[in-house]
């Protein structure tokens, strides 16, 4: 192995290129962790405190039934889909007439560069004063968190279109709107899809905090989503096994969405493999 | 002529001139307002700031974050690197990990603080974890990537001219991969920052993040711009000091790499 896999790849002979070995390999650590969780949990009291494999599955079902599981999810969703939307037709606007247009990026890319690296969560107490707890502050600073890394991929995007293709059509007579859809777009489409698909990944993050904080905040009212969820069955019930079930939860919308704008850029931008 | 256009083009004066609009829009939307309690002006805030740094608040809960995000960071390098160096090096070590990084992953830090409130509370232990955990994936990903991305030709080389195994790894691959690293370990610190933040907000008694949500709790919008005003310019003193680092550090990669 070692440095030999480093320069050949594969060395013939080794057991690991057996697909029966790799996947072998592969599910060790996963499948003995969780084993050995439940080994441990065997011997743990049982109370709320402590999340076992079994607790969390009951937790799980149990939560299904009830349907607060789904409640919590549809409303986390909404709010991302919300958010996600305004951060993508923002962003996307914004950053590629910032990579077309100089003179723009000249008075906004500094506006840009600061307020990146500010912790978007630093915001929360702000948006919290000014729109309460509700949908309005949760999709304000989920749209926040997704604008940046869609604006700084659409700056990229057009900024890094071949001029000579966009003067091509302008010499073959395309007039602005064309030139603007059949040549401008599709060049910066890659950019634009791996901006939408880092966005929502930020959007995934950025909701948990949101909600939670919201959560953390609310005094009698429910402002809904998994977050708050969360934040519910540490302050109320202390269950751990119900707080994994929703992390869980999360994780899983998370990755399925990711896989999904993965398939869309797949899809729509076939000539941009391995960038 | 000629002096007046290198001026305007100079960055200094680009970006004087933007936030110099911003505080213009910023005082002028607070005039029309004219709800202090909901946005205060420019200058209120500024002295607000002011009288918080002269009452030694600021440096105190700086203190407190930074020893936590230093603290944390490193620790995500020490076991992120060889972990991922490792997984670079070894397919065994890269199958063993490869699911299990994957299915954690997913998971961000900052939807494990309700866990870690049920098992530590409101402590310093919990934005210490989060900040680790936000961190060493970055670390872990990017070493593992860039060890085994290093040029096929200059281990072949080594190799050709009788260079051990471990000479091969110390003197070519390792350095090789630094770029890559250091990708990572800018990732990873604007991950912990933000994870530090979110940390403090909702399960610290002190800190920077606590400072801005204790401010929100007694309704004070001209504290809480305040706060923000200093864990803004942390953050960007944080990327720019890890930008000029990376430019010191692996000068022959500057611009080729867009962060994600």
């Amino acid at each position: 192995m070692g440095v030999q896999a480093v320069t050949q790849r594969t060395g013939p002979g080794t057991p690991l290129d057996l697909p029966e070995v790799r996947l072998a390999v592969r599910a060790v650590l996963p499948v003995s962790l969780v084993l050995l969780w439940h080994v441990l949990s065997l011997g743990w009291p049982h109370t709320p405190q402590y999340a076992t494999p079994v607790g969390v599955l009951r937790a799980f079902t149990e939560l299904w039934a009830k349907g607060s599981l789904q409640a919590g999810a549809l409303i986390s969703i909404q709010r991302i889909l919300t958010a996600f939307v305004l951060a993508i037709l923002l962003g996307g606007s914004v950053g590629l007439l910032m990579g077309y247009w100089s003179v723009l990026d000249g008075w906004l890319g500094p506006l840009v560069h600061t307020l990146r690296p500010i912790a978007p969560y630093a915001w929360i107490p702000l948006v919290i004063l000014w729109l309460g707890i509700g949908d309005a502050a949760v999709i304000s600073i989920v749209a926040y968190a997704a604008f940046f890394p869609m604006t700084v991929n659409a700056i990229a995007g057009a900024r890094n279109i071949d001029r000579n293709l966009i003067d091509a059509a302008r010499v073959l007579g395309a007039p602005g709107l064309t030139l603007l859809a059949r040549v401008f777009f599709p060049a910066a489409l890659p950019s634009l899809l791996v901006g939408a698909r880092l966005a929502m990944g930020s959007a995934w993050i950025a909701i948990v905090a949101a909600e939670l904080a919201a959560g953390s905040r609310a005094t009698q009212t429910a402002t809904g989503g998994l977050g708050q969820l969360m934040y519910i069955f540490y302050t109320y019930s202390v269950n751990l096994n119900y707080i994994v079930a929703c992390i869980i939860t999360v994780g899983v919308l998370a990755l399925l969405s990711d896989c999904l704008l993965g398939a869309l850029y797949r899809r729509l931008t076939p000539w941009a493999r391995g960038s | 002529m000629i002096p007046m256009r290198g001026i305007t083009r100079s960055i200094a004066f680009r970006y004087l001139r933007t936030m110099a609009l911003v505080v213009v829009a910023w005082w002028a939307v607070s005039a029309w307002l004219a709800r202090p309690y909901l946005l205060p002006s420019p200058d209120v805030v500024a002295t607000s700031a002011l009288k918080l740094l002269a009452s030694g608040r600021v440096v105190a809960a700086l203190a407190v974050s930074g020893r936590r995000l230093l603290l944390s960071y490193l620790l995500a390098a020490a076991v992120g690197i060889p972990l991922g160096v490792g997984m670079g090096l070894s397919r065994w070590l890269a199958g063993l990990f490869d699911w299990l990084i994957e299915m954690v992953r997913p998971i961000s830090g900052i939807a494990l603080i309700p866990v870690l409130l049920v098992v530590f509370g409101v402590s310093d232990a919990l934005p210490l974890s989060i900040i680790f955990y936000a961190a060493v994936f970055p670390f872990v990903l990017n070493s593992a990537s860039g060890v085994r991305h290093v040029d096929a030709r200059l281990t072949r080389a080594a190799r050709v001219l009788g260079a051990a195994r471990g000479r091969i790894i110390r003197t070519v691959i390792l350095p090789a991969a630094v770029p890559d690293i250091m990708t990572g370990a800018r990732i990873a610190a604007s991950n912990s920052w933000m994870a530090l933040i979110v940390a403090e907000l909702i399960g610290a008694p002190n800190g920077l993040g606590f400072a801005v949500g204790y401010a929100q709790e007694l309704g004070n919008a001209t504290l809480v711009l305040a706060w923000i005003t200093y864990i803004g310019l942390c953050g960007y003193a944080l990327d720019t000091t890890l930008d000029w680092l990376q430019g010191r550090l692996t000068p022959w990669r500057v611009g080729l790499k867009v962060g994600g």
